[in-house]
């Protein structure tokens, strides 16, 4: 563990927006509708930017945006990742509870919930090694 | 856990960001150390300790109720 200051790539969170919203253009474009294809890449394109700009900043939420930071910065990011996931979870499992009662199954709501519990339980399996 | 970062950051005539550079993280984690809203890692505790040439024990101090 090192509790010095990780630069990060700049580049880091517009990467991922670029490549994330290329891919649900791409999709778009696949399903027919092209002028929301093309909407899309301007969208992603300028937000992409946006986060480039701000990821350049000295404020903690740039710092992460750039995937790097100090050992608190880091720790926010591991946090707000957890958050995330378990908001996540408890919205696949109330989607699986209301499509079971709907249509009696959980339909996509189900492969969700197979994967956050199967991450899970791999994830602890792996970090356990490491502590 | 209480500390006295900040009152050996202002004696050392330190700014929060010039002590965050010596140590290698951010201004923002100084500051919250400093405000006690952040507990840092062993590591960095350490690192604190050894800027300020004093033990570690004179820095940081546990809470009556912590230490029951």
């Amino acid at each position: 563990m090192t509790t010095l200051t990780r630069p990060g790539r700049r580049a880091a969170s517009a990467v991922v927006l670029v490549i994330g919203g290329g891919a649900l253009a791409a999709a778009t474009w696949a399903s027919g509708d092209h002028g929301l294809a093309v909407g899309l890449v301007g969208f992603y394109l300028a937000t992409a930017g946006a986060a480039y700009w701000w990821a350049g900043g000295r404020g903690d939420v740039a710092a992460i945006m750039r995937a790097g930071g100090d050992e608190r910065q880091r720790g926010m990011d591991r946090d707000a990742t957890a958050l995330t996931g378990l908001a996540m979870s408890v919205a696949a499992i109330a989607g699986a509870v209301i499509e079971v009662a709907r249509t009696g199954s959980p339909g996509d709501f189900g492969v969700m919930c197979a994967v956050g519990g199967t991450a899970y339980v791999v994830s602890i399996s792996v970090i356990r090694l490491r502590r | 856990m209480k500390n006295r970062v900040r009152s050996l950051r202002t004696a050392n005539g330190m700014s929060q960001g010039d002590l965050g550079s010596s140590l290698g993280v951010s201004r923002q984690t100084i500051n919250s150390i400093e405000n006690e809203r952040y507990l840092p890692s062993l590591p960095l505790a350490f690192a604190i300790a050894r800027h300020f040439d004093a033990p570690i024990e004179e820095i940081f101090t546990m809470d009556e109720e912590e230490t029951q």
